[in-house]
């Protein structure tokens, strides 16, 4: 047996389409390749960075690691496009081959952090009154911490490395995420559609699976995006602060650690991995606020 | 862009003052300068930036580190200490001299000195200081091993005092210069370990009256000061009201308080900045190579790939440490071939065994069984990868250092060895080092005297201290160097002793247990308002006792 679904009539005012929004500044629209120019700049930026973490030796065939202390601290110029470091090694491929680790760890940190959001939202909106008290109180505390602070402590306890790095910014991160699915959940619970399923006898798991989920994780595609960025600023903090890739790794964050101390004598060291850390970050940042405008509300 | 030109404007007033600012600041240092031949001038407080840990304790007796005997000595005086020469000269004490057996040594206290609390220094007082440094409770490592030999003591008298000594030991008087071991009021000594660390009481020129943690100590000039030898300086007190010292880790950060002019006098400067500032004429240079060991790299040779002495050697010729040094320290620091530092009269150098030959270093690996090679280019003997695990302390090296230890890295790649370097805190080094998780460590170890020799190499220092921690590093435990070393410090011939030390020099050389690199480094950026400065102790530490800033 089944129901028929209910024929909305378009001529119910309630149901009248809302005017479309004025596009957000850097949105996709069709306005041609002016209106475009900073989406296209950032997808540019990441396209880069991408094809650097993929196939490094594509963009800087030089290797990273190799040193020549007799040619160090050489400003950028023909011969080292962005200069040398203390050792001699090359900037510029330090950095394409730095590209990988930077970002990797910026994905799994957001991956890590967003399932963990993912299942933490899920219980606390869809799983009663209790659990969803539960949980609150246990983002509460996480959020009273500081999230640097958090990693630091997770850090101190777990060791230093890439991986104890990628899993304290997941862990940092994903509370502010939990708390963004618990509402989605409980917006969708409160949906027409829901209440459908739920008259109809739905099981709960297949009303969570089938008719909540994908619609509550939709903007978590633009969260990610923009989280993308955020999590490589706090990979690159943790490496500053001698927690990340140990040496001689090309580590974006690390980069800048050790140039700080040649400030004075050689500005390369330091301006050229911040300059990759600000792109990277900017460029997802603002691609994922046109994506937030351009998609479903 | 439609934001250009109002941010442009809003900007504009901004830059306009910024760029004043520079130029005004641009001008200040031409207007301060003067000729170093003027006349000495009393008053105004010296700050000083100390990159080292902040001590926890001020009382050099307790644990005993240089960060401690940097601010120590301000306000604590030693029993001994070196003239600008180099030689040992009695200070707090008058003389000294030694039994034919070696066994009883008497040291004559000077008389006419107090402490700052106003108790008299005598020879009680010193007994005093001995005694807090050899009972347990005190936690002094440094002072406690180099006062080991002292059996009993007796103040005879109030300026005699008697030692009788386990067995003779030629270095007591090089010890007794070491602000490790002090000498602060007895008086003082009796207060909780707390008070004491707070605020030691001593005879030197300045004294403690606050600190503020984790930012600055304050001391102020000690108006009750007598020179105990008055060729040493001027008569009188010091010229300064009294010194701020700061903290400030931040190596860049340092340097610029010091071009700000907001501090005179930084210790730990980078060699980059110490170049730099060589070229201008408002920044000076003290260079003040620590007394004691070399700053080296030890091999450990209790475990594989170094228990074998041809992978020793190997390594040595592995890596090219000769251009790492002339292009990281920029010319401020002179490659070492030696065990001991630079300024010890007995320091023994051999360049030949030391030359970066990766030819040889791959005969030498062959023949030790190191001949094949992993996919990575690493060598390999019975599936085994030709790995080295090399700890840092990242508080006990410069950021130089670190960067030589990365293209040592690089260089022995090259001859198919791994080295694997652990950036770590200190504590965690400590925790690597004491389950014998190292094959190469450099640890630094500050001692007046060739006896540092014992400390770092004989087979006693093996077994940890109660603190965990043991000096010899490389784990050497050869019974002909051990009875060199003990003879070594227990003649009373000055050339037998030269002599023993020196073939105890070439056996840890030869035996390639240890790579040198150079003194460890010691350097101080002062401005240029600031003279007579370069006074230091029988550790290096700058005094500031005829220092006098020029308003």
């Amino acid at each position: 047996m089944s129901i028929p679904k209910p024929v909305l009539s378009a001529q119910d005012p309630l149901l009248r389409p809302l005017p479309a929004p004025p596009p957000h500044p850097g949105a996709l629209s069709v306005r041609g390749l002016a209106g475009n120019l900073p989406w296209l700049a950032c997808a540019a930026v990441l396209l880069f960075f991408l094809v650097a973490a993929i196939a490094p030796n594509l963009l800087a065939p030089v290797d990273p690691l190799a040193i020549n202390p007799t040619g160090a601290f050489s400003p950028p110029g023909p011969g080292h496009l962005l200069g040398t470091d203390e050792s001699g090694r090359d900037i510029y491929s330090r950095i394409v081959h730095g590209a990988r680790p930077s970002l990797l760890i910026g994905a799994a940190a957001t991956a890590i952090g967003l399932g963990l959001a993912v299942v933490l939202g899920t219980v606390a909106g869809f799983g009663g009154r209790w659990l969803d008290y539960g949980v609150g109180r246990l983002l509460e505390v996480l959020f009273a911490l500081p999230g640097l602070l958090l990693a630091l402590v997770f850090i101190a306890l777990a060791g230093p490395g890439v991986t104890t790095t990628v899993i304290a910014v997941g862990l940092t991160t994903a509370p502010g995420y939990a708390r963004m699915i618990r509402a989605q959940i409980i917006a969708q619970r409160a949906s027409p559609m829901v209440e459908a399923a739920t008259v109809l006898g739905r099981s709960r798991a297949r009303i969570l699976t089938v008719h909540i989920l994908p619609n509550a994780l939709a903007p978590l595609a633009v969260l990610a995006t923009l989280g993308l960025g955020q999590a490589i600023l706090w990979a690159a903090s943790l490496s500053f602060l001698g927690l990340g890739a140990p040496p001689p790794a090309p580590e974006w964050g690390t980069m800048l650690s050790s140039g700080r101390t040649y400030l004075a004598l050689a500005w390369w060291m330091t301006f050229f991995p911040g300059l990759a850390i600000v792109l990277v970050a900017a460029a997802s940042t603002v691609l994922s606020r046109s994506l937030k405008s351009a998609g479903p509300r | 862009m439609t934001l250009a030109r109002p941010l442009a404007t809003r900007l504009f007033p901004t830059a306009t003052a910024l760029v004043a600012a520079l130029v005004l600041a641009g001008c200040t240092p031409g207007t301060t300068t003067s000729d170093a031949s003027g006349s000495p001038v009393t008053g105004g407080t010296l700050v000083y930036a100390s990159g080292d840990a902040e001590p926890g304790c001020l009382d050099p007796h307790v644990g005993g580190n240089y960060p401690q005997a940097l601010v120590a000595s301000q306000y604590l005086e030693t029993l001994y200490t070196k003239d600008a020469g180099g030689k040992l000269i009695p200070w707090l004490a008058e003389g000294s001299s030694v039994s034919e057996d070696g066994l009883t040594r008497t040291v004559k206290i000077r008389s006419g000195i107090s402490f700052t609390d106003g108790t008299a220094l005598d020879a009680a007082a010193v007994k005093a200081n001995f005694e807090h440094l050899l009972v347990p409770k005190t936690a002094s490592s440094t002072g406690y091993l180099a006062l080991g030999k002292i059996d009993s003591m007796d103040a005879v008298d109030a300026s005699t005092l008697e030692l009788k000594l386990k067995s003779p030991d030629n270095s007591l008087l090089e010890s007794f210069s070491m602000p490790w071991v002090a000498i602060e009021s007895p008086k003082a000594l009796k207060r909780s370990q707390a008070e004491n660390c707070a605020a030691p009481v001593g005879t030197g020129p300045f004294k403690v009256e606050s600190w503020k943690k984790q930012d600055s100590v304050q001391l102020v000039r000690n108006t009750g000061y007598v020179l105990p030898d008055p060729s040493a300086g001027h008569a009188g007190t010091a010229y300064l009201d009294g010194i701020t010292w700061r903290f400030i880790p931040e190596a860049a950060t340092r340097y610029a308080a010091l071009q700000a002019g907001e501090v005179q006098i930084i210790d730990n400067a980078q060699p980059d900045t110490i170049a730099a500032a060589e070229k201008t004429s408002t920044i000076k240079h003290l260079d003040a190579p620590r007394p004691g060991a070399s700053n080296r790299i030890e091999l450990n040779s209790s475990k594989a790939p170094f228990n074998d002495v041809k992978v020793r050697e190997a390594f040595i010729h592995a890596v090219n440490i000769n251009a790492s040094v002339d292009s990281l320290f920029f010319g401020t620091a002179a490659r070492s071939y030696s065990p001991l530092s630079s300024v010890e009269p007995l320091a023994y150098s051999e360049d030949s065994l030391f030359g970066y030959d990766p030819a040889k270093a791959g005969e030498l690996l062959d023949a030790a069984g190191w001949n094949k090679r992993d996919s990575a280019g690493y060598r390999t003997k019975d599936g085994a990868r030709l790995s080295l695990t090399f700890p840092v302390s990242t508080s006990q090296s410069i950021p130089a250092e670190q960067s030589l230890f990365e293209q040592m890295q690089a260089t022995a790649k090259d001859s198919g060895i791994e080295i694997k370097i652990n950036l770590l805190d200190l504590s965690s080094w400590y925790g690597d080092l004491a389950k014998n998780n190292y094959n190469l460590v450099s640890a630094p170890y500050t001692k007046v005297g060739p006896s540092v020799l014992a400390i770092l190499f004989h087979s006693d220092s093996t077994i940890p201290a109660p603190s965990g921690y043991f000096a010899n590093l490389s784990q050497v435990k050869d019974p002909s160097l051990d009875a060199l070393l003990n003879t070594a410090g227990a003649t009373k011939d000055e050339a037998e002793r030269k002599d023993l030390y020196t073939q105890a020099q070439k056996k840890v050389l030869e035996g390639y247990y240890l790579l040198p690199l150079y003194n460890q480094q010691n350097h101080f950026l002062y401005s240029s308002t600031l003279k007579n400065v370069g006074a230091t102790t029988a550790v290096a530490t700058p005094t500031f006792f005829d220092t006098w800033l020029d308003h």
